[in-house]
């Protein structure tokens, strides 16, 4: 489950604080603007405000339904909320670790896609992420781009698989991976293949991911949990040639946290006997963890076994306060899953991996150290924080 | 002794206190019509400024179409391929609000998405937050700012009809635009921002954009960034910084505004002979007392100084006054200039009175330049005079007298040189006008010859007339030439201004009203746009071929040609053009400037050739036989011109091709306009309310009669002229006042003279004859001159500066009736500005006119 940017509402109030349109915001001179790097938004919005919002019109995800690929790698475009999430921890030749994100969202505007003459005008909007983590210097770069899905500025076509914002593009050869994610920002390029060592999952029930009690507050998703990837990053002005191993999140959905939510936590781990774990936890507002909150793991074969939320327990061990936003984040959490004797501790490659852009958030690399059973355990992650920047 | 002087002086200046405030006044009046007309034209270049910077924001670069467009495509490819991501779409056109008295806005569709970096307005909705998702999916979904909403009674939610260049279509408020600051509450006053695909189908431009804006990216040359621009762009599509963006509007406003300035240095020039003119008496009345403070041992110097001194204050309140007096007239005047550019140029809407501080350093510098200059010769014949010759009179007048021929040779050289400077065979404004000034100096100069042979040529007739006291009447103003050549060549000078301008303006109307006479054939006229500026938006609305042939087929019409203006890329440049499909009986709407019409029109309508209109041939210095390259959508055409064509329509040019060139060039049946012949005797009423139930109910147009248009033409052409005729009035009373205070002083001065006269028996009556006849004469005089220099004045601007201009050629009128206007209202001034002195020579006792010394 991935609940980055739920903006279902969140361009709706873009405009309110003067993101896109007209932004009324402090520009820093010229010379000292850095293709993206710089804050698009006076203020960054805090995800779980976003999280509601009428569903009505748009289709919603209510029971689980038969998943058709390619077609399904493609875009949903009734469904108001669909994201293409990539993770992936990488090591350079002479054992430089990077980790990086690159995110897609669609945002459905309106229920109804009018015809209409102008090659302009669309419904559907696409915000991109792209971050890499730089851990060996304890660096952290975020960029964040808009564009509307018309007029060649951006989209999700089939056959050829392509997603792209602008020159951000993750595509493939054909409909089907293997994958090649392009994207330049700032300083920083991505180049790199991914090739999938294990099939795709669908999570949740049969792809049917609940997140709350109410029938509909539920997306659809299926992700590639473990794709071997290669290619180059460039940093500092130089190539570094990397390999290592990503996760693609597909999920699309229409509506939103409820009322009493205010945020999740979200474990994506890549364990080195091979397996892989993926668990959620969704925080009510009085910071009790909500029943609804689960997981999964895959086997080295790709075999998945769902985890409720009773199959996990998520213990904190350790805090960090942004110095930019004084926002306060876990770092640092101890995840037991009995059923399978695993003790994992878990901690972020960076402290400061927190992406302040038009939405705030947390998302970053991790190292995992741990035991199954009695054999120490390994392994590499992303974890994403989201809900701590509300009083 | 200092002290003593300056008293003298103040003492002088109280004792003549209309001769003083008439030199103040004609100052003020030089000194407030150049500052008026600076303002006036300042603040309208101002506001176009400031509505561009609004609208440009911060880019640095913009891509431009030739021919109005570009297609959309460019942008992709500049933002993906090339990757300058700080890059924005516009879709710009104007509109109307289907209101009466509805200003222009301008509707200014935005990709919100690329927007951030280049525009500062922000914005809201209903509840305090604007509804993105609205104003991106929702046709016709915009913004216009609070107040203007307000003022329009249009409420978020509501919707409201625009009348897009004779379309109209229906928006819908979703947000408020706020300004960011004061400045921009007026650029954003008449703005409608719109998502760029509304734009694109509201204004007619789906699949097009008007501008790409760029800013620079840091860390990349100028030259860098044009090169990687250059290499995509297409023929049709240019890169322009935005310094050269901003010199447009002042290019294409240049001899509007030059024209302008120099008629109101006219009025300065005028209000500068009569600074001379008042200088000169205060220096030519105070002879004796100079002379005897010289006695008393001032010196030269002194004396230099104190009428120098006198003058600049004179000047100097005469500026001031003029300078307050200037704003005021350019806030009236604004309008006046403001509905000329927008008749002719482009729309902008001025709200404000721009005042640069230049503007009134520019009047304040030459107001006092001019003072000064004027009274430096007076000074110096005060200085140069010796004591004991100050105290005769006769010296003086013989003196001049033995000047006057190297005035008029003088004159003559200046006049050489200024025909000179206009003969150049050059296209430079201000060479014609430097000519012009030159030419004015120099008839100036040759007044005095000029009077003195009119006097000896009089005075036998004034004698016949009135006997002995018309022979002294006419004597009398040779032997004060001192004082009446200078009141003579003031009242001249503006009189000839108004004659010159005057026969301009008609001869300008005359040829334009015979060009009308001709080109406007057909019985009935239709036309898509109603735009305020007569100006096309590229893409825009027509009229379709099913419509026109559903018109074609009314009983009434006889013969229907169809025109579709557009605008293209001519070698280069962005030209406006129209594809014309004529009946023959429509052919006389041209006058070609040479060649066989019948073998021209052959040529065009079959398709070999162009024809362009007589302003476009001059601007590129083109001529018959030419080639001209033009870039269709589809193909290259490379055509000669066949012939040249009379058209005062547009200074910018035409350029005028067969319709099946143009749909083979850009696949494009519609028709931006329609002429109808119709069959004799159809009531046209009743014609057009046909033709406008076969119209597509949401095309609005206009139909007008051949009269109608001539009219309406007519309206449009004095309306740009009423401009010419204020600053005519204004030379005119810096005239007057001029030679009233001239008589004034000639007249009070000769209390004595007058005096020894009344004592030697003439009666109050026959004085009153004396002075108005000598007035009167001056008045003739100046008048009667005025005649060869307003037509030489008049022959300058109509062939050289109108051409220089415009590039139209015009014929010259010469109406009588403006000849014999400017005699009489010469005569006239001088007799009104006589009657006073008359009057008061009249009361006066001889005994005390004699005693007064």
């Amino acid at each position: 489950m991935r609940w980055p940017v739920v903006w279902n509402s969140f361009l709706r109030h873009l405009l309110v604080l003067t993101v896109l349109s007209f932004v009324g915001c402090r520009t820093p001179p010229d010379d000292q603007l850095t293709d993206e790097n710089r804050p698009v938004a006076t203020a960054s919005l805090e995800l779980s405000q976003l999280l509601s919002g009428e569903a009505e019109g748009f289709r919603q995800a209510t029971e689980p339904r038969q998943f058709l690929f390619p077609e399904d790698h493609g875009p949903h475009p009734d469904f108001r909320t669909e994201w293409w999430y990539l993770t992936g921890n990488l090591t350079s030749s002479s054992g430089r670790r990077i980790g990086y994100q690159f995110t897609l969202f669609r945002n459905a505007l309106a229920t109804e896609e009018t015809p209409r003459p102008s090659q302009w005008a669309t419904r559907q909007v696409y915000m991109g992420h792209l971050a890499v983590t730089d851990v060996d210097n304890k660096r952290f770069f975020a960029f964040e781009r808009f564009a509307r899905g018309a007029a060649g500025l951006a989209g999700v076509e089939l056959e050829p698989f392509r997603a792209w914002l602008e020159d951000w593009e993750l595509s493939s050869g054909d409909s089907s991976p293997p994958f090649q994610l392009q994207a330049s920002a700032g300083e920083i390029a991505l180049d790199l293949v991914l090739v999938p060592t294990k099939p795709s999952v669908l999570q949740g029930e049969a792809g049917l991911s609940r997140k709350g009690s109410e029938p509909g507050n539920a997306s659809y998703y299926y992700a590639f949990t473990r794709l071997a990837t290669s290619g180059l990053i460039h940093l500092d002005g130089r190539d570094i040639e990397v390999q290592g191993s990503s996760w693609l999140d597909r999920e699309w959905s229409t509506s939103a946290l409820e009322p009493n939510q205010s945020g999740w936590d979200w474990f994506a781990l890549q364990l080195d006997d091979g397996t892989d774990a993926m668990v959620y936890q969704i925080r009510r507002d009085d910071g009790s963890p909500d029943p609804v909150s689960s997981g999964s793991r895959i086997g080295v074969d790709g075999a998945r076994s769902a985890l409720s939320w009773s199959d996990f327990q998520l213990e904190v061990l350790d805090w960090w306060t942004s110095p930019e936003t004084g926002v306060r984040y876990p770092s640092g959490w101890r995840l037991r899953i009995p059923g399978d004797q695993l003790d994992l501790q878990i901690e972020p490659l960076v402290r400061d991996q927190e992406l302040r852009l038009s939405v705030l958030y947390w998302e970053g690399a991790v190292q995992v150290e741990g035991t199954r059973g009695s054999t120490p355990i390994s392994g590499r992650g992303y974890v994403e924080l989201t809900g701590y920047a509300v009083p | 002794m200092k002290r003593l002087l300056w008293k003298s002086s103040l003492r002088h200046l109280q004792r003549h206190p209309l001769q003083l405030a008439l030199a103040i006044l004609g100052v003020a009046l030089g000194v407030a019509v150049v500052v008026g007309i600076d303002v006036a034209n300042g603040s309208a270049l101002r506001a176009f400024e400031l509505s561009t910077d609004t609208i440009a924001g911060r880019a640095t670069h913009q891509i431009v179409g030739l021919d109005g467009v570009i297609p959309e495509g460019l942008y992709r490819q500049l933002r993906i391929e090339l990757g300058l991501r700080r890059s924005a779409p516009v879709v710009e056109g104007h509109a109307r609000l289907l209101i009466p008295e509805s200003p222009t806005f301008s509707v200014m569709g935005v990709d919100p998405f690329a927007e951030a970096e280049f525009r500062d307005f922000t914005s809201s909705g209903a509840q305090g937050s604007l509804n993105l998702g609205m104003f991106l999916t929702e046709p016709g979904a915009s913004l216009l700012s609070h107040e203007t909403a307000t003022n329009l009674e249009i409420e978020p939610g509501d919707e409201f009809e625009i009348d897009v260049g004779g379309a109209v279509r229906t928006l819908k408020l979703v947000g408020h635009l706020r300004p960011s600051g004061e400045a921009q509450q007026t650029a954003i006053r008449d703005l409608i921002v719109v998502d760029i695909a509304t734009a694109q189908e509201s204004l007619g431009l789906v699949g097009s954009l008007t501008r790409i804006e760029v800013i620079r990216p840091p860390g990349m040359t100028e030259a860098e960034l044009e090169e990687r621009i250059t290499a995509i762009l297409p023929a049709t599509a240019a890169l322009q910084s935005r310094r050269a963006r901003a010199s447009t509007a002042e290019q294409m406003t240049r001899a509007f505004r030059l024209n302008l300035q120099a008629l109101s240095l006219l009025a300065l020039l005028c209000g500068a002979f009569l600074i001379y003119n008042t200088m000169t008496f205060a220096v030519v009345q105070r002879r004796p007392l100079l002379a005897i403070l010289r006695v008393l041992g001032t010196t030269r110097r002194e004396v230099f100084l104190l009428i120098l001194g006198e003058a600049v204050l004179i000047g100097a309140i005469g500026t001031l006054l003029g300078e307050l007096a200037g704003l005021w007239l350019g806030r009236s005047l604004i309008g006046r200039v403001t509905q000329t550019i927008n008749d002719l140029y482009f729309v902008v809407d001025v709200r404000e009175v721009a005042v640069a501080p230049w503007t009134l350093l520019k009047g304040g510098l030459l107001g006092l330049t001019a003072t000064v200059a004027a009274a430096i010769a007076p000074s110096i014949e005060a200085t140069n005079t010796e004591p004991r010759e100050a105290l005769v009179r006769s010296e003086l007048e013989s003196r001049i007298h033995r000047v006057v021929p190297a005035l008029s040779v003088l004159g003559f050289v200046l006049l050489a040189c200024g025909t000179g400077l206009i003969l150049l065979p050059s296209n430079a404004l201000w060479l014609a006008f430097a000519g012009l000034f030159a030419v004015l100096v120099g008839y100036a100069l040759l007044t005095p010859i000029a009077t003195m042979v009119l006097m000896r040529w009089l005075t036998p007739v004034a004698g016949a007339v009135s006997g002995q006291l018309g022979r002294i009447a006419t004597r009398g103003v040779v032997t004060a030439l001192s004082r009446t050549g200078i009141a003579i060549a003031a009242l001249m000078m503006a009189l000839s201004v108004t004659v010159g301008v005057d026969l301009m303006v008609r001869s300008f109307r005359g040829t334009v009203n015979r060009w009308l006479e001709y080109a406007l054939p057909a019985d009935l006229y239709l036309s898509v746009f109603t735009a305020p500026t007569r100006r096309f938006s590229p893409g825009g609305v027509t009229i379709d071929p099913a419509t026109i042939d559903t018109i074609a087929d009314l009983d009434a019409v006889s013969a229907i040609n169809l025109l579709r203006h557009f605008s293209t890329v001519v070698d280069n440049e962005s030209v406006r053009a129209v594809a014309l499909q004529l009946s023959p009986e429509s052919h006389g709407a041209f006058a070609f400037r040479q060649g066989d019409p019948t073998a021209i029109w052959r040529r065009i309508e079959a398709g070999e050739a162009v024809m362009v209109s007589e302003s476009f041939a001059y601007r590129r210095a083109l001529e018959e036989g030419d080639s001209v390259r033009i870039l269709s959508a589809n193909e290259v055409f490379e055509l000669p011109i066949a012939g040249i064509f009379y058209d005062y329509s547009t200074e910018q040019g035409l350029l005028m091709l067969d319709r099946s060139l143009y749909q083979r060039g850009w696949s494009d049946d519609g028709a931006t306009a329609l002429s109808i012949h119709t069959a004799a005797g159809t009531n046209l009423d009743e014609l057009s309310d046909l033709i406008r139930g076969r119209l597509p109910p949401d095309l609005r147009v206009r139909l007008s009669s051949n009269r109608q248009l001539r009219q309406e033409s007519m309206r449009i052409f004095d309306r740009t002229f009423v401009i010419t005729g204020v600053l005519r009035t204004l030379a005119v009373l810096v005239a007057f006042v001029g030679v009233l205070s001239a008589l004034l002083a000639l007249q009070l001065e000769r209390t004595r003279e007058l005096g020894v006269m009344r004592a030697c028996g003439l009666t109050p009556g026959q004085l009153w004859m004396l002075v108005t006849q000598q007035t009167g004469l001056m008045g003739l005089t100046a008048g009667v001159l005025s005649l060869p220099v307003g037509v030489s004045m008049a022959a300058i601007m109509v062939y050289t500066i109108n051409r220089r201009s415009f590039g139209w050629s015009l014929a010259l009128d010469l109406f009588p009736l403006t000849l014999v206007q400017a005699v009489a209202v010469g005569v006239v001034a001088a007799l009104l500005a006589g009657l006073y002195p008359a009057w008061r020579m009249a009361r006066t006792r001889p005994s005390a006119a004699l005693r007064e010394e």
